[in-house]
């Protein structure tokens, strides 16, 4: 992983008045998205939650895949692959479920472009995520 | 250095050639290896008029062309230097002006630059060669350069101790000799090649170099011999496969069998990791040998933050119903000013994704590929099959003598690789030979950060997994 660059794209998502943290845990890394807005009190829902997202070995090679929420958290039945379990992770003190959520590989989202896409720009993709739930 | 600023410096320093010297500024990325540091020319900072004092033989520098440089520097990560001519044959031995000069400018750079090497080299033309000697003001101690790599342009490092060293002639590369000559022969002892990968291809590119004296090799791979290898790699034996002995160390004693005097440095790892980056960074050039899309972007990446020339190789046997319909082999140069992997859409991301996931990874995403499909959706976000591409060892044995040999055409000086990315196919009539025209894209991260090497380590294409194992030294 490339933590220079990582830092660089929090630091743009810190700019955007969002915070983000690079966790490492276990030898692996995550960025978590704090606080990134739902759509869900319209449901009676927060209006913010938690995201995870692990960051791809050999990053920035590798694409941004996935998403995890909180276990037990009330989005994931209602976004999109919430259902659909992707592994278990533990880090920051919470264990943190893995959706089926792919915006770069057929989710919805353009073809992954190292040069233009990163963990600032996978901030947006998480929101619309949020915003569509059902 | 690579072509582009290297000509443009040789242009300035030689302008006021045979007799007279010149100088300018210039920017340089840098990288602290565990056995010194690699030094990268970014940017010359060319002297305008009047910068320099033109009613001398020798370089007097006008203060504001230093003053400007330093102000400059405090708006750019990289380091600073100086580069100047001696007149020609005269050997680019620092004299007691070149003393002064380092001894003052080394410190007074540290006000504007801190934290960042100070960097001096010098340049001349001594019978027909170009040498080069330089010396790195680096916390508080000058470190000498010990070798110097310039792209395709072969290069003398100046040193105390070369002005003692004897080349001999080597009965053994007589042939060799005959046909390139004495001198580049000589070039060839003081060059060092990186091969990355150490199959098929890569054996046949190490038994080539070596047998034709290059000084010093560097192996890297990080797989033991198989059965199924020993088709393809060159001085591998059945008891290889059975001890599963790395495929760096039966190259390295492959080639120690050919010659006992060349240098062989064997590491089992694999690009982009950092003991990797350290060695090879240092090399005259790169060969990748490895048919990997995050090899060949490593390397693509080295070529471009480092300078290291490189020249990357893939071979693939197509064929169905027992006859065979294609025997392809792709050579691929990356040099500095080329397009990078990504211009030329050589890697995808689905398969970079892929190849680096740890293999825990790949097999939750087959599961969960498989437990898509059974849902009768498309398992492709999770993991796409890709098929074995096959090979046999008269094409990696052509692919790996054809890399070896425009790299010791790079090397002597005597001959260039007339191609950006060479494509030909064993089965088409006349080879079927193509070389696509690629352009780079004016967005792509590799046009602004040529020859930053560390410092723009943000800006690197691809990163080592942190679940590699970490790299063995053979």
């Amino acid at each position: 992983m490339s933590s220079e660059r990582v830092s660089r794209e929090l630091a743009i998502i810190r700019e955007g008045l969002l915070t983000a943290d690079l966790v490492n845990e276990g030898g692996r890394q995550f960025v978590i998205y704090r606080a990134v807005p739902t759509n869900g009190v319209r449901f009676g829902l927060p209006g913010s939650t938690d995201v995870i997202v692990p960051v791809p070995p050999g990053y920035p090679a590798s694409w941004i895949d996935l998403a995890g929420l909180p276990v037990g958290s009330p989005f994931l039945p209602r976004v999109k692959g919430g259902q659909n379990n992707q592994g278990i992770v533990f880090a920051d003190g919470h264990q943190w479920q893995l959706a089926s959520y792919h915006p770069h590989n057929g989710g919805g989202g353009p073809p992954w472009d190292q040069n233009r896409h990163g963990f600032h720009t996978y901030l947006d993709h998480l929101i619309a995520w949020l915003d569509r739930i059902a | 250095m690579a072509a582009p600023e290297f000509g443009e410096l040789c242009q300035l320093v030689f302008a006021r050639y045979p007799h007279w010297e010149w100088a300018s500024f210039a920017r340089f990325g840098w990288r602290e290896t565990r056995d010194g540091m690699v030094v990268t020319l970014a940017a010359v900072e060319a002297p305008g008029s009047g910068d320099l004092n033109e009613t001398v033989g020798h370089v007097m520098i006008n203060e504001p062309y230093t003053l400007r440089v330093a102000l400059a520097a405090e708006t750019h990560p990289l380091s600073v230097g100086i580069i100047h001519s001696h007149p020609k044959d005269c050997a680019p031995r620092p004299s007691s002006i070149d003393d002064d000069m380092d001894n003052y400018y080394g410190r007074y750079f540290q006000d504007f630059a801190p934290g960042r090497p100070y960097v001096s080299l010098i340049a001349s033309q001594v019978n027909g060669e170009l040498e080069l000697s330089g010396r790195i003001y680096w916390r508080g101690t000058w470190l000498l350069v010990s070798h110097f790599a310039i792209e395709r342009t072969p290069t003398r490092t100046w040193t105390r101790n070369s002005e003692l060293r004897c080349e001999k002639s080597r009965e053994r590369t007589a042939r060799l000799n005959a046909a390139f000559g004495e001198q580049a022969a000589h070039r060839l002892r003081r060059s060092s090649v990186a091969v990355i990968g150490a199959g098929g291809t890569g054996s046949a590119a190490i038994e080539s170099l070596a047998r034709a004296g290059v000084g010093k090799i560097v192996v890297v791979d990080p797989d033991h011999v198989d059965t199924s290898n020993l088709e393809r790699i060159h001085g591998s034996k059945p008891e290889h496969a059975e001890q599963r002995v790395p495929k760096a160390q039966v190259a390295r004693d492959h080639v120690l069998g050919i010659d006992p005097s060349c240098r062989v440095v064997a590491l089992r790892g694999a690009l982009p990791q950092k003991d990797v980056v350290d060695i090879v960074a240092s090399c005259d050039l790169a060969l990748g040998c490895t048919d990997q899309q995050h090899s060949r972007l490593a390397l693509s990446d080295l070529a471009v933050r480092y300078l290291v020339p490189a020249l990357d190789c893939g071979v693939v046997l197509e064929g169905q119903n027992g006859r065979i319909t294609g025997q392809v082999l792709q050579i691929v140069r990356f040099l500095a000013n080329d397009s990078c992997a990504l211009c030329r859409d050589l890697v995808t991301p689905q398969r970079l994704s892929q190849e680096l996931m740890s293999s825990e990874e790949r097999d939750q995403r087959r599961i969960a590929a498989k437990s898509a499909e059974e849902r009768g959706e498309s398992g492709n976000p999770y993991w796409l099959e890709t098929a074995q591409l096959n090979t046999v060892g008269y094409l990696t044995t052509i692919a790996g003598a054809m890399m070896a040999g425009y790299a010791i055409g790079w090397l002597t000086g005597r001959f260039d690789a007339p191609f950006e990315r060479l494509q030909l196919d064993l089965t088409a009539k006349l080879l079927g030979v193509v070389d696509p025209e690629d352009t780079p894209r004016t967005q792509c991260v590799c046009r602004r950060v040529r020859g930053w090497a560390d410092q723009a380590s943000a800006d690197a294409l691809i990163a080592p997994p942190s679940h590699w194992p970490n790299v063995e030294a053979l």
